[in-house]
């Protein structure tokens, strides 16, 4: 049996927690990263994180839950995206963000495409292939404004770190029993 | 604690420290530390021009950018202006690097300002800072643009009005959202409308003391005095666009010693 209306909006949700912290992430870091390109290129995600969010926001609302509905996913899990403001080399922050986060999250649509009834639920189906491709693009602009930069090599062991704890987690959402959650959690 | 609560202190005025810059940069904190020929559009100006109007563009991009970090509370469809802004202000900033490039030039070739950022992160609200950068430093570029453009045009550079036209365009976008914004939250908060006026009143007192003297002489030598006397016209139907009444728009003649042309111009 697929996933439960009120699942589905609890993912829905859990994504747009995680959409919305990478759009804020991503501005904290644009005055804080030295090289113009790079600013340029957290200032160009900035935009796509918030039309992701903005997308899943108005899924959820279709979903029964309040509009823009947000769920923070399980605390350790919260835990290990919190530990991204504070990369500080530009070099950690550009590895960990697009060898670890986006593929890790690109994991995490693919499973809920493969878990989703895509005829029940193609709306949100279509909203997360749009993610997926925009994710795809931001993979693409980070070779393309990076590629002249002379930066200092990343730390490989923050990215393997980060990508290893992130697939440790089995599950990415807090769900609820009976009224809980998507339901009853404002906006 | 972020960037923004942190400060410097230029000429005895305490304001927000600088966001970060390559070494290739070299930040100054006073107009007459940059460098300006009186010839506005010989070779060296053009790249100059550039050059400041891309660290401009990343300085608006910074402070968009830093507006989502402070203030996490700001309701989801003004995040959602202040994030299309970053990535506008991102597209303005890698079109004048190319153009720069085009034209001969590289980033760091001259001294760079950030006061728009470092006057703007002094305010605590966001009313107060979209009224200073998006009410007064965008629709101050408005107006330089609009003017900006015809002179580019004038000396045969097509490609770099047509670079300007764009800009032109999408900070209407930014200029309208913020006047939509700010009368929204003040008509929700009465008390914000005294805060903006002590932004804007605050603004001007920086603002002057920080202008360049009678007398003074630039980083390339250069007699300040004839900026003094160089003025751009408002750009009326812009300001129209982004939802400046024509109230306001009467004001801003006055104000540029323009008043004569208000009546004819607004109505």
């Amino acid at each position: 049996m697929g996933l439960t209306v009120k699942e589905k909006a609890e993912f829905v949700g859990t994504f747009r927690w995680i959409e919305v912290f990478l759009m804020e992430t991503l501005a904290s870091w644009v005055p804080t990263t030295p090289e113009m390109e790079v600013k340029v290129l957290f200032g160009r995600h900035v935009w796509e994180a918030a039309q992701n969010a903005d997308g899943l926001g108005k899924r959820s609302f279709e979903l029964r839950a309040p509009m823009h509905y947000t769920l923070p996913p399980p605390d350790d899990y919260e835990a290990l995206f919190r530990e991204l403001p504070s990369l500080e080399q530009t070099s950690d922050r550009i590895a960990v963000f697009y060898d670890a986060v986006l593929p890790a999250l690109a994991k995490r649509y693919s499973d809920y495409l493969a878990a989703t009834d895509h005829l029940l639920d193609e709306p949100t189906v279509r909203v997360i292939e749009r993610i997926v491709d925009g994710h795809k693009r931001m993979l693409a602009e980070r070779q393309t404004w990076c590629k002249d930069l002379a930066l200092a090599a990343p730390n490989p062991a923050l990215v393997k770190s980060w990508a290893q704890r992130e697939a440790a987690f089995p599950g990415m959402v807090t769900h609820g029993a009976g009224a809980a959650l998507a339901r009853a959690v404002p906006a | 604690m972020t960037i923004t609560a942190k400060r410097k202190t230029v000429l005895g005025i305490s304001l927000c420290a600088d966001p970060v810059r390559e070494p290739c940069f070299n930040v100054v904190q006073r107009d007459a530390e940059m460098m300006e020929w009186p010839d506005p559009m010989s070779e060296i100006s053009r790249r100059e021009k550039l050059h400041r109007h891309m660290n401009n563009e990343t300085v608006a991009m910074e402070i968009a950018a830093q507006l989502l970090v402070d203030f996490p509370e700001t309701p989801w469809q003004l995040k959602m202006e202040l994030a299309r802004q970053c990535a506008d202000e991102s597209r303005h900033v890698a079109s004048l690097h190319r153009r720069l490039k085009q034209l001969g030039g590289r980033k760091g070739e001259f001294p760079v300002g950030t006061f728009e950022w470092a006057i703007t992160n002094v305010c605590d609200t966001m009313a107060a800072r979209l009224a200073i950068q998006n009410r007064t430093f965008e629709a101050g570029q408005m107006d330089l643009l609009g003017a900006l453009r015809t002179i580019w045009r004038s000396v045969g550079d097509e490609t770099t009005a047509e670079v300007l036209e764009h800009i032109l365009a999408d900070e209407v976008n930014h200029v309208r959202f913020a006047n939509r914004w700010i009368k929204r939250m003040i008509q929700e908060d009465r008390r914000l409308l005294l805060k903006v006026a002590m932004a804007m009143r605050m603004f001007a007192e920086v603002n002057a003391a920080l202008a360049v003297k009678e007398g003074e002489i630039n980083a390339v030598g250069v007699d300040l005095s004839f900026k003094k006397h160089a003025t751009f016209g408002v750009n009326v139907e812009d300001r129209r666009n982004a939802d400046f009444s024509d109230e306001e728009i009467n004001e801003i003649l006055r104000q540029s010693g323009m008043g004569s042309l208000a009546a004819q111009e607004t109505h």
